[in-house]
């Protein structure tokens, strides 16, 4: 494993590799729902090294799975949907209108705890519109969250 | 009286009068040993020094054993105000500005990457995870741990941060290599800090295991103190070993720093299973709550149970094709079991193309469901009932004291040693049902005359019976390795591996199970150095309150024509958390006869 990436990896990474694609190149903790996010099959290692020993701590400190773990040191709305598999939990939680993931989406964004309940109830009824097909993207996802959000009073006020 | 009072208030403020301590002193307190991550005795290895195997965490030469040495240098070092090693060890900073009395205004101004890691890291609240053991991985029994470290929100830990100790292996290794290396301490380990929504995607979503979160009774400041320290620890390599100096021993540590003279390493500890980590944070009180976070596949079973047979057939059948929603069959039930089977349906398809490539086909097929589930009342996940907690399972090692009679023989009397962990028949409270892992089982026999034989050694031993449901279709498989008696021509020391594959079912408190079995035998009575042998391994499991009961059968036909089989009716009696009761009836079979053995054994958990 590269050096660097293990660094990356490590403790402190810088917040500029933020700028890194939505999970970071050859991420793969399997296959996720949407496009932009297909990973790779696990590595036959990564198994290997969490059957054998019991211990998974190899997958993230050294790369094993191909993730780049450095890209979410300071969390936006952006940055948590473009990790790999948190899209697919979002909307499992718009689709049903809770869940922690969508509670993660909602403090990221900063909304305030009595604006959440408000939040989740607009996602759910605009679930067709935030993802009209399986083949969105992260960003096309977020600007119709933006979009949903800017309609709304209560809501609008945390776009500024 | 009066005298007396103003000796308790010279005592009270003598701290704070007193001279400056000495740096001698200093260097003796727990927080500076804990800051150096000194070994009090914890392990053999390395005893009264730094497990910090690495030449840039020590400002002294001889730092690494020398706690008032690396002192002395520290605070020559950090003395200066721009000094570049402030930015580096800001807990070591801390502890000396508050021992020594130092009054720098804004020590810290000129640490530009320190400050802006610092300000990232807003931790109100740290909590221990134990992701537990998942079936077909029996290895994972041992779990791991790690720790949280959440922001605040309750119900935002997929912000938090995860705190993991982990070895730093190369990708070229195999994992033989990793094994031996992680075995003998080849590897560096190195603390990590990643986000918690990667832990869970990566345990509860891709691996199936449930977690397990204990949440720390630890103040503001002693939280500080804990992560000032892990700057210190940024690419910072210890020795990897995977008995004992391992993720959960490191996570002891760090909380050492955060409260000095909890005497979490007090205790020579041989192996640490991670469990024991929660089990020492638990008797010291550093515990708080506790929280069960399930897999994804417990979710989807839970949800499932709510639904009937045929219910479950069509939600099974909506999975491969979506548009069975507007089947006659499917818009017959209710909405509310309508909203069941979509969800049934679209986290059944989720869970088993988790693992594989991104194909368009799946992609649709999950989408049409998930825009179904928008379409119906949400369903909720019902909560698993009592689950089970790790750390409230017996003891991972295990004394066994037996007596029995075995036919045509003198009555006998065992004595039995485990290292690790567990079988099928032990009290399951807080175990994985159907998991069994053991290692290093050794059993001495003596009879009547006095003689004391080996009779048995398994090195390991690791069965995985999962079973099988509608949804669920995984491989049960076994695999185990050591010295047992067998017959040739009388009862022999033989060294055998075997193992197999097969499937398991549940009914209810019945769990049959049906493996293939090959088995590589060295027998000194066998013309061959090495004979094989193919067979059967099957039988059935009864659970129903402490009574664990099994009835099975493994049999082998050699190469060499010989035949032998085992039978065996067992059932244990879990009296208390760490103690057993068992008997045993088995018949040994072999071309030309058998024997009779009865056994009753009480067994002592520890540890």
């Amino acid at each position: 494993m590269k050096k660097t990436l293990i660094a990356a990896a490590l403790l402190g990474a810088s917040t500029s590799a933020m700028a890194v694609a939505p999970g970071g190149p050859g991420c793969g903790w399997g296959n996720m729902l949407f496009e932009g996010q297909s990973g790779m099959p696990m590595h036959l290692l990564a198994t290997l090294v969490n059957g054998t020993t019991g211990n998974a701590t190899f997958g993230m400190t050294t790369g094993t799975n191909g993730c780049d773990t450095s890209g979410a040191l300071t969390y936006s709305g952006q940055s948590l949907l473009g990790m790999t598999g948190v899209m697919e939990e979002v909307a499992q939680d718009m689709a049903t209108g809770d869940g922690e993931a969508l509670t993660a989406l909602s403090v990221s964004m900063g909304i305030q705890t009595e604006d959440r309940a408000r939040f989740n109830a607009l996602m759910h009824e605009n679930f067709a519109a935030i993802f009209p097909n399986q083949d969105v993207t992260a960003a096309e996802v977020m600007a119709s969250i933006t979009d949903v959000m800017k309609q709304d009073q209560a809501l609008s006020k945390y776009l500024a | 009286m009066r005298t007396g009072l103003f000796c308790v208030l010279l005592c009270w403020f003598m701290p704070a009068f007193a001279a400056t301590p000495s740096l001698s002193e200093l260097a003796e307190t727990s927080r500076w040993q804990a800051l150096l991550h000194i070994n009090p005795g914890a392990t053999l290895r390395d005893k009264h020094q730094s497990y910090v195997d690495d030449d840039t965490f020590f400002l002294a030469d001889s730092g690494k054993t020398d706690p008032l040495a690396e002192l002395e240098a520290t605070e020559r070092a950090l003395r200066a105000a721009d000094s570049p090693a402030r930015c580096r060890f800001p807990a070591r900073y801390r502890f000396l500005s508050e021992h020594l009395g130092w009054q720098h205004e804004a020590p810290f101004s000129h640490c530009d990457d320190y400050n802006e890691w610092r300000g990232a890291i807003h931790a109100k609240r740290a909590v221990l995870v134990f992701p537990a053991a998942y079936l077909n991985s029996p290895s994972s029994m041992f779990g791991h741990t790690l720790l949280r470290l959440d922001q605040g929100e309750d119900s935002a830990v997929w912000l938090s941060w995860a705190v993991n100790f982990g070895a730093v292996s190369t990708e070229a290794d195999n994992s033989f290599f990793y094994m031996y290396r992680g075995l003998a301490g080849g590897y560096p380990g190195r603390f990590a800090l990643v986000p918690y929504v990667q832990k869970i995607q990566e345990y509860s979503h891709m691996e199936n295991r449930d977690m397990w979160e204990y949440t720390l009774d630890l103040e503001q400041s002693e939280l500080d103190w804990l992560i000032d320290h892990l700057w210190e620890l940024k690419d910072i390599n210890f020795d990897y070993y995977f008995f004992d100096e391992n993720c959960s021993f490191r996570l002891l540590e760090l909380v050492e720093v955060a409260r000095p003279g909890s005497e979490l390493l007090s205790e020579l500890r041989f192996a640490e299973v991670p469990v024991n980590t929660v089990r020492a944070l638990d008797e010291r009180d550093i515990i708080s709550s506790r929280h069960y976070r399930p897999s994804k596949s417990v979710e989807l079973d839970n949800l499932r149970k709510q639904l009937d047979g045929a219910q479950q057939k069509l939600a099974r059948a909506l999975a491969e094709d979506p548009g069975l929603a507007e089947s006659p069959a499917f818009k017959a039930e209710p909405e509310a079991t309508r909203a069941i089977m979509a969800a049934v349906a679209y986290r059944y398809i989720r869970l088993t193309h988790r693992k594989e490539e991104r194909t368009p086909e799946v992609a649709k097929r999950s989408f049409a469901l998930l825009t179904l589930m928008n379409s119906l009342p949400a369903a909720p996940v019902p909560e698993t009932r009592n689950p089970e907690p790790p750390e409230k399972g017996h003891g991972t090692q295990m004394l066994g004291v037996s007596g029995g009679q075995r036919e045509g023989e003198q009555d006998f009397g065992e004595l039995t040693y485990r290292l690790t962990y567990h079988d099928l028949l032990d009290n399951q409270y807080g175990f994985l049902r159907g998991a069994q892992i053991e290692g290093l089982d050794l059993t001495l026999r003596s009879t009547e005359s006095g003689q004391v034989k080996l009779e048995e050694l398994d090195v390991v031993s690791i069965r995985s019976l999962a079973p099988r449901n509608r949804f669920m279709k995984p491989l049960s498989w076994y695999v185990e390795g050591g010295l047992e008696r067998a017959w040739a021509g009388r009862r022999r020391l033989v060294r055998y591996i075997q193992g197999g594959a097969g499937g398991s079912w549940l009914w209810g408190n019945w769990q049959p199970y049906l493996l293939t079995s090959v088995r590589m035998e060295n027998n000194s009575e066998f013309g061959t150095f090495l004979t094989p042998g193919a067979g059967l391994d099957a039988g059935i499991l009864y659970h129903r309150g402490d009574w664990q009961w099994q009835l099975g059968s493994v049999g082998h036909y050699f190469t060499n024509d010989e035949y032998r089989s085992s039978s065996q009716f067992a059932v244990q009696w879990a009296m208390t958390r760490q103690h057993g009761l068992r008997a045993s009836l088995e018949r040994e079979n072999r071309r030309g006869g058998y024997d009779d053995e009865f056994k009753l054994q009480w067994r002592w958990y520890y540890d």
